[in-house]
């Protein structure tokens, strides 16, 4: 009677854990769903709206901004928002993308999707403070949406970028803020790097000094069994990890950016 | 996860060292057992569940504050508004009022595991949400108030802000899933039933898909 309880609640158990097991399964499955396109530059014209020499254009320009400010911005057109509103698509593309760096958020978004007549400007954490909601719904209504109605997609294109540089750059704290961190990326001494420090130190000193480890050393070292023990082993799948790291060398690639569903939206 | 498993391959076999010479300072060996034991358990997974919570509450933090920033736009748009429509007390009215009682229901982050007190804080939300929503519509039939400056600004800010509501409540709805997963799973559900019993699963929101969608401002 007793075990037939306990083999009921194991069953029960088993039962909640496959089911919440295939909840999870299920869940990522969903989450997976949506069919991003890939980041193959600074300009993913999926939908194919820009003329070849406006893309060349264009790719030169955002390249130059990335280099003088560190700002990302892209320039994305999709076919089809997958049945969603542009916001949460816009979203979901700049987070899969990774636009800007990870520590200041400093990327830009510009999608259109000319089939569903939208346009969005979505802008990362960093720099919602300079490119507000309020600034990118003014350069939307006045550069993009009006050349976009006469069906001059590349020349909207431009105007909105042009705009957005403008505003990213002639913003006075942003300037005045470089060169103080800058400075800051200077090494210098902090002794409060070195407390943090202290207690590993000294752990390691204590180890390195204790007479029996000195006499095992001494008399394995001559062997040679040294080398041949643990410690080669695990630095070799130290390496591996930091080799897997660097295989995105080659060409353009978002920093780790992330936003929050700053911009605006418009259509036309 | 991989690292204190490999970083602790040094230290197992000092120990081992340690332990084969009969002279060895059982203090140090003391030591280098806390430090096994330090990394195996966080190995495990011990610091999953922590970690997910503190990331679930932090997230609710986010959807907190973009209320809060709806709620600080109101007064300017409902001034702006009172310039151009002064008649439209009623609907005025109802905005101020709604702001005031969502205002009112705060969640701290200890209260998330109550699904009630999650549904009245949603509750006074979604009502200052309507009450805006025929704000909106009725400054529609006021041309001079469509067409002034500030107005529109407002307009675009507050639908930003909307739309950054949506995104804290998607993030905290995947935080909270992450969390509960973790703590029904294996091998998080080990964890649950031994070191944190006081961990309950934390609630999420109970919304209609068209409460998910930032709601369109026309120009």
């Amino acid at each position: 009677m007793n075990t037939g309880r306990i083999s009921s609640a194991v069953v029960s158990g088993a039962g909640r854990l496959a089911i919440a097991g295939m909840a999870l399964l299920c869940g990522i499955v969903a989450a997976f769903t949506l069919n991003l396109p890939a980041l193959s530059g600074r300009v993913v014209d999926q939908a194919n709206i820009i003329a070849a020499d406006t893309r060349n254009a264009l790719t030169g320009k955002l390249a130059e901004l990335e280099a003088k400010s560190g700002i990302q911005l892209v320039v994305a057109t999709v076919g089809s928002l997958e049945g969603q509103e542009i916001e949460p698509y816009a979203n979901q593309l700049f987070r899969s993308w990774k636009l800007g760096e990870k520590s200041k958020n400093n990327g830009v978004l510009l999608l259109v999707a000319p089939n569903q007549r939208k346009v969005r400007i979505e802008v990362g954490y960093g720099l919602e403070g300079t490119l507000t909601d309020a600034l990118s719904k003014v350069i939307i209504t006045n550069a993009i949406t009006p050349r976009f109605k006469a069906g001059d997609f590349g020349g909207g294109i431009v105007r909105g970028v042009d705009d957005i540089i403008t505003v990213l750059t002639t913003d006075a704290s942003e300037w005045q803020q470089r060169p103080a961190l800058r400075l800051d990326r200077q090494p210098t001494f902090d002794p409060a790097n070195f407390l943090l420090l202290l207690p590993l130190i000294m752990f390691i000193l204590l180890i390195f000094s204790s007479p029996s480890l000195r006499k095992f050393l001494r008399a394995h070292a001559a062997a040679g069994s040294y080398s041949s023990g643990g410690w080669s082993s695990s630095g070799g799948s130290w390496s591996s990890g930091s080799s897997s790291s660097s295989d995105s060398g080659g060409g353009f690639s978002g920093g780790g950016g992330d936003s929050g569903g700053g911009g605006a939206s418009g259509s036309w | 996860m991989t690292t204190p498993a490999l970083a602790n391959i040094p230290v197992s076999v000092l120990a081992g060292y340690l332990g084969a010479n009969k002279t060895a300072m059982s203090r140090l060996r003391g030591v280098a057992a806390a430090v096994l034991l330090g990394l195996t358990v966080a190995g495990c997974g011990y610091n999953t569940i922590p970690t997910y919570e503190e990331q679930a509450k932090a997230k609710w933090a986010d959807v907190q504050n973009n209320y809060q920033r709806r709620a600080d736009l109101i007064p300017n748009l409902v001034a702006t508004v009172q310039g151009f429509a002064k008649q439209e007390r009623e609907v005025l009215t109802a905005v101020v009022e709604a702001r005031a009682k969502a205002t009112q229901v705060k969640i701290d982050v200890s209260q998330l595991t109550d699904p009630d007190k999650l549904r009245q804080f949603q509750d006074a939300q979604n009502q200052l949400s309507g009450a805006l929503g025929r704000l909106l519509a009725v400054s529609e039939r006021y041309p001079d108030l469509k067409s002034n400056q500030n107005f529109l600004a407002l307009q675009s800010q507050l639908e930003g802000t909307e739309n950054r509501i949506a995104v804290a409540r998607r993030d905290y709805i995947e935080a909270v899933r992450v969390y509960n997963t973790e703590l029904r799973t294996f091998p998080g559900v080990l964890w649950a039933a031994t070191f944190f019993r006081a961990n309950k699963p934390m609630a999420g929101f109970t919304a209609s898909e068209t409460s998910q969608t930032p709601p369109q401002v026309k120009f």
